[in-house]
């Protein structure tokens, strides 16, 4: 599933991150194109964190490199100019517990010459935040509006998001899921986010990049990847042989009685030639769902 | 507005450490007469250490600038702005419970976040050393007494100079751990461990705590250059310290 998108907004090559002798990253590509919304997939533990501190300056790189707008993460100077191009809200939603809404708004303003007025009133009263109430007081919903709030009114070029449904209800997860489709619809913008759910994923990414165990498995555009994507049942009149698939793209096997099975992520067409040659009674394609593609994408250990 | 943050984070510190010492220079000043009246019944024959001190904070007391050298300067002020300092040096710096990854996602340096952060403190510190030091020859006249401003300002520079050693100490490891207690306990582990070595160093030009009371100039009417130049670069090599391990630290 080889890509080459243009101009990327944010693009790894090689990308290793090691923490006290264990490997985070472990040689990630990520290339995500300007304006998409690329949902940004794995497991916990997968690197999706380690990744997003990287593009933002938080943490360096042990090797290879990252960039972002075509700056280079790493650099202090360059990765200060990230920053200010970039709206960020983190797992935590981490924001100053000693201050009222108001002061976070006006503190967080003050860094961003393009700071829009506009939104900072709409999103105030969308989001029926209390001015005056300090964030310690605010649950984790408010919080993570108010983090939404502060991340949207940058005047952002890129937004990106750490798991930004965590620990949320699903009716205020939805309501910060249709926040954020409004918004990226109204202003051109990229967005990366990161999630393990698939659902929320499927709901607003038009790109996903899938990583586990620090390395990209699946990346392209959703479209694509649910068309390359697809299960191969084939029923033989007694056992399924034991056979090998040389098929490009070929994720797994399964034989369990008379069902052979074959997920594959480079499409059916060589899958179904390779399994006309054993002589099934039948074949069938079925296409996998966006779940199905990320347990199918992940190693063995699952 | 990084100013505001590093003020909110530091205030409540800074006002309780001010209003502390505003009462204890206060307190100082007003007791001299009750001192001079308690000075006649100091037991002239105890032995031993303690007797050694004892005789020394009569002797100072029976002047009253020996008295506001002993029991402000070098006692009440120093131990103080000690703890202050470290208190100061430690407050909620990109803790990981404060907001650090929020802070982190800002478009500042890191060198500026340290910077702001050292100011601030600093700053504190300063009004710390200088402003309560000042109610002593405001209220001097109270007491039928008179103290030096000129004095009051140098013990006060000396304090602020020696103490800037602790509040780096505590900079500096505070940008080395991501919680906010590590730091301080062990700040005050060093500040307590060095305030027992001073027991034990002859010359005053080693001890910080000797320095910090301006004990030089309290008995030779000398500044103490060689002492303020050590602790200055003392002070500003932790603070180098601080900014270039906070340039490194992975979050």
């Amino acid at each position: 599933m080889a890509e080459q998108p243009e101009q990327p907004i944010i693009a790894t090559t090689a990308l290793r991150k090691s923490y006290d002798g264990v490997e985070a990253l472990r040689g990630l590509d990520l290339h995500v194109p300007a304006g998409s919304i690329c949902g940004f997939l794995g497991r916990n533990g997968a690197g999706k964190t380690t990744t997003i501190k990287i593009l933002l300056g938080m943490a360096r790189p042990t090797q290879g490199e990252a960039r972002v707008f075509g700056l280079p993460a790493h650099l202090p100077q360059t990765s200060t100019e990230i920053r200010l191009r970039t709206g960020f809200v983190g797992e935590e939603k981490d924001l100053y517990r000693y201050m009222t809404v108001a002061e976070m708004v006006r503190f967080t303003a003050s860094f961003y010459p393009r700071w829009r007025r506009d939104l900072e009133q709409r999103y105030l009263r969308r989001f029926e935040l209390p001015a005056e109430r300090k964030v310690k007081a605010l649950s984790r919903g408010m919080r993570t509006k108010l983090a939404l709030l502060l991340a949207f009114c940058r005047g952002a070029e890129l937004l990106i998001l750490d798991e930004p449904t965590a620990g949320l209800d699903p009716a205020v997860a939805e309501d910060v899921l249709q926040a954020l489709v409004t918004h990226v619809g109204a202003e051109a913008m990229t967005v990366f986010f990161s999630s393990h759910h698939i659902a929320e994923v499927e709901q607003i990414a038009d790109r996903i990049i899938i990583i586990d165990h620090g390395r990209s498995v699946v990346a392209g555009e959703l479209d694509d990847v649910r068309q390359a994507f697809c299960r191969v049942e084939m029923v033989f009149d007694g056992d399924a042989p034991a056979a090998v698939f040389r098929a490009p793209g070929v994720a797994r096997v399964r034989r369990s009685g008379r069902v052979l099975t074959v997920v594959s992520g480079g499409g059916a067409e060589e899958v179904v030639s390779e399994a006309q040659a054993l002589h099934p009674k039948s074949i069938e394609v079925v296409p996998l769902t966006l779940k199905e593609i990320f347990l199918a994408s992940l190693a063995e250990e699952v | 507005m990084l100013w505001y943050k590093s003020w909110l984070e530091t205030r409540w510190r800074f006002l309780i450490g001010l209003a502390l010492l505003l009462c204890s220079a206060a307190g100082a000043v007003l007791s001299y007469p009750q001192v001079l009246k308690l000075l006649p019944q100091v037991p002239p024959n105890v032995d031993g250490l303690l007797g050694v001190k004892i005789r020394e904070a009569a002797d100072l007391a029976r002047s009253y600038r020996g008295f506001v050298w002993s029991s402000w300067f070098r006692q009440n002020l120093t131990q103080a702005a000690s703890l202050f300092a470290v208190l100061l040096g430690t407050a909620s710096f990109l803790s990981l419970e404060g907001g650090a990854l929020f802070t982190l996602s800002l478009p500042v340096s890191r060198r500026r976040l340290v910077g702001v952060r050292a100011a601030t403190g600093l700053a504190e510190l300063f009004v710390l050393a200088f402003v309560p030091s000042l109610l002593i020859p405001l209220l001097s006249p109270s007491v039928g007494e008179r103290y030096a401003l000129g004095s009051t300002l140098i013990h006060s520079a000396c304090l602020f100079i020696a103490a800037s050693v602790l509040f780096a100490l505590a900079l500096l490891l505070s940008t080395v751990f991501g919680d906010v207690w590590r730091p301080l306990l062990i700040a005050l582990a060093v500040a307590f461990a060095l305030a027992v070595a001073d027991q034990f160093l002859r010359s005053p030009a080693f001890s910080l705590y000797r320095l910090m009371s301006g004990e030089t100039y309290f008995r030779t009417g000398r500044l103490p250059w060689g002492g303020l130049l050590a602790a200055t670069a003392v002070s500003v090599s932790l603070h180098a310290a601080a900014i270039a391990r906070l340039t490194r630290r992975d979050f």
